[in-house]
């Protein structure tokens, strides 16, 4: 139950930099998940955390203390494996048990706080089965007891719900979540899976590159994003390469009215989130408008996505989410792809997010990191 | 759905047997005529009586047993090649457990250097590596030599119990590192990390976690070292010499030099026996949950 700092915290093997200068400072009781594409360093940064992987620079604080020279047995955190990493020789029981023995709690004392454990975790009725008779979520649930019963000071969770099926890790994701709310533990989780992370965490930090590309909520990473990478690994985008000029983008031979109003001119990247753009009849103008021709339509049921056709090797998809049950337009029509503020997002060429005129309060909240 | 569950395995499982039976069965015809035949037949022989005229007399007698058993000679020949064959694998598991744990745990590309640095032994004939041993312990050899000039006194290990057991234990090494090293390979490391979260130090979490996964493959390695150091021939005979005997090499000498074939075959079947016999105890010691 503490507060974590990272510190300008850095990885680099030879010349190679796994981790770039992450800083990131966890309230204690929060759930920080570290999101991003494999090999962007949030296993390495949550392997230095755990003691694991020695840090090359920074540091890491533990309620304002350095715990960098800790040895791992000694920094008290409790560690969730992808793999569960359970003793496969040891029962559940003991497999919870164990970190209460390396600390020489008392049997009585230990077999309490097992059995309490075992019943948080749902366990009960298996306490003296071994690992390999359980299911995949029964292990996770163990490796999750297990960590919990030492009380650590921070939770760790190395993709807790990779290695299960699709139908059981909502399930195990919201247990997780539950029990991590309950203790008020500090909590840092790793994963690539976008659902997951958005569904799990009070504030994500978006990894590439062994960098933060951003900080912050759900909302902020979504709304909006501080690069091209977050806003295509958060939701998706349509990512549209082009010059400003005068309130317009020029994408190849392609030209799109902004919603917004925009400084600046010259090279830029127009993110456009599909499930914001809608279709009107062709012909109409005005901010938020580009003219253009079906190419492809689906029908999805709740969602009719099409794909639209600006100009010579420029396309973009819209997710048409209107409850109305209009009917599926055909290829080859032509229409008008219409969006307000809230679908775009302008980025300069240093991939920093370019300031929009117009009101949005919320704008100044956004940290940027590169 | 748990029903299905339980189900398909088990048909699979037949499947697969019969499968391994199929493919075992080639390798189990070889072996039943080059290994069980010949094994028959020292048996025999075993019981036959010898006539240093007409060297093997067909009967049925168990006197070869009785000469063995009734012999100190033969008995502490016996009682040498045990001591042997222990202090080599006592000494082959001290060494090579380090090894074989340090070895399963690299990942760097000094791994495959130091996996070939202890297969390398394995392409040189033992006899030439006793070889090497005798230019070290022989009289006037680098030891002696070194010895003579650090102390003033010569050191002959020659045809002494330390030069044998340390010829063994290096023809024996590689074996037991190879085995316990693949053993330690299956066990996830993440469970030592696993352990060490949970405030176990690394020697801790050694004994608690890795140790007794990895008993199954020790107790192997530690079984395959003792196996060929009671058989050890090659070794005994060119570090042991005439007055260090092992019990390979004497059945040798019996069987040619005494052409006493039945007694040679009794000596072979009492060898064989014991080693048998203290292969089969020594899987008693490790407790039943850790067995394979």
């Amino acid at each position: 139950m503490s507060r974590l700092q990272l510190d300008r915290l850095g990885k680099s093997y030879g010349t190679s930099v796994v981790v770039d200068s992450v800083s990131l400072d966890i309230a204690q009781g929060e759930m920080v998940v570290l999101l991003g594409p494999s090999g962007c360093g949030k296993t390495t940064t949550l392997r230095m955390i755990a003691g694991f992987v020695a840090a090359s620079s920074g540091d890491i604080r533990l309620d304002g203390s350095s715990i960098l020279n800790l040895p791992p047995y000694k920094r008290d955190l409790g560690l969730v494996f992808q793999s569960y990493a359970l003793f496969p020789h040891l029962s559940v029981a003991r497999n919870v048990a164990f970190g209460l023995e390396m600390r020489g709690v008392a049997r009585a004392a230990r077999e309490a706080r097992v059995a309490e454990m075992l019943r948080l975790a749902r366990l009960e009725a298996l306490a003296e089965r071994l690992p390999k008779q359980l299911s995949g979520g029964q292990q996770q649930r163990v490796a999750l007891a297990r960590a919990l019963a030492i009380e650590p000071r921070v939770l760790l969770l190395d993709e807790p719900l990779s290695n299960l099926d699709a139908a059981l890790r909502g399930e195990v994701g919201r247990d997780i979540r539950l029990l991590q709310r309950e203790s008020g533990l500090t909590t840092i989780m790793v994963t690539h899976d976008q659902d997951e992370a958005m569904a799990m965490a009070d504030r994500l930090v978006v990894m590439k590159d062994g960098r933060v590309q951003q900080t912050g909520t759900q909302e902020d990473l979504y709304e909006r994003p501080a690069t091209p990478f977050v806003a295509g690994f958060i939701g998706r985008s349509n990512m549209l390469p082009g010059t400003l000029t005068n309130g317009m983008v020029v994408a190849g031979d392609a030209t799109l009215r902004l919603a917004g109003q925009f400084a600046g001119t010259g090279a830029c990247t127009l993110a456009l989130r599909p499930e914001r753009l809608s279709l009107a009849p062709a012909g109409t103008d005005g901010p938020g408008t580009a003219p253009g021709i079906v190419e492809l339509a689906s029908y999805l049921g709740p969602v009719r996505e099409y794909l639209v056709r600006l100009g010579q090797d420029v396309r973009v998809l819209v997710r048409d989410t209107t409850a109305r049950p209009t009917p599926l337009l055909a290829a080859g029509e032509a229409v008008t792809i219409q969006w307000d503020t809230g679908a775009e997002r302008l980025f300069d060429a240093a991939d920093a997010p370019m300031p929009c005129l117009q009101d949005d309060p919320t704008e100044a909240r956004i940290t940027h990191h590169v | 759905m748990e029903a299905v569950a339980a189900k398909l395995p088990v048909a699979y499982g037949e499947r697969q047997a019969r499968a391994a039976t199929a493919f075992l069965s080639p390798a189990l015809l070889v072996v039943s005529i080059m290994l069980v035949a010949p094994l028959l037949l020292v048996i025999r022989f075993s019981l036959n009586r010898y006539d240093p005229q007409e060297l093997m007399i067909e009967a049925f007698t168990g006197a070869n047993y009785l000469r063995f058993v009734s012999d100190p000679f033969y008995v502490a020949v016996l009682r040498t090649t045990l001591g042997v064959a222990f202090a080599t694998t006592v000494i082959c598991l001290l060494l090579g457990l380090p090894m074989a744990y340090r070895l399963a745990r690299m990942t760097s590309r000094w791994k495959t250097f130091c996996m070939l640095c202890i297969v390398l032994p394995l392409f040189v004939s033992s006899v030439v590596r006793m070889v090497g041993w005798m230019i070290l312990f022989a009289h006037g050899g680098v030891i002696d030599n070194l010895a003579r000039w650090v102390t003033g006194n010569g050191l002959e290990l020659m045809f002494t119990p330390f030069a044998v057991v340390m010829g063994i234990v290096s023809v024996n090494l590689p074996y037991v590192v190879l085995t316990v090293q693949s053993t330690i390979e299956t066990i996830d490391p993440r469970v030592e990390e696993a352990a060490q979260s949970l405030g176990a130090a690394p020697g801790r979490s050694f004994w608690r976690v890795v140790w007794p996964l990895a008993l199954p493959g020790i107790a192997i390695a530690g079984i395959l070292c003792f196996i060929l150091a009671m058989n050890a021939y090659a070794t005994p005979y060119l570090l042991g010499g005439p007055r260090f005997q092992m019990m390979a090499p004497l059945i040798y000498q019996v069987f040619t030099n005494n052409n006493d074939w039945p007694f040679a075959s009794a000596m072979a079947i009492i060898l064989m026996a014991t080693t048998l016999v203290l292969t089969a105890g020594s899987s008693l010691l490790i407790p039943r949950r850790y067995r394979g």
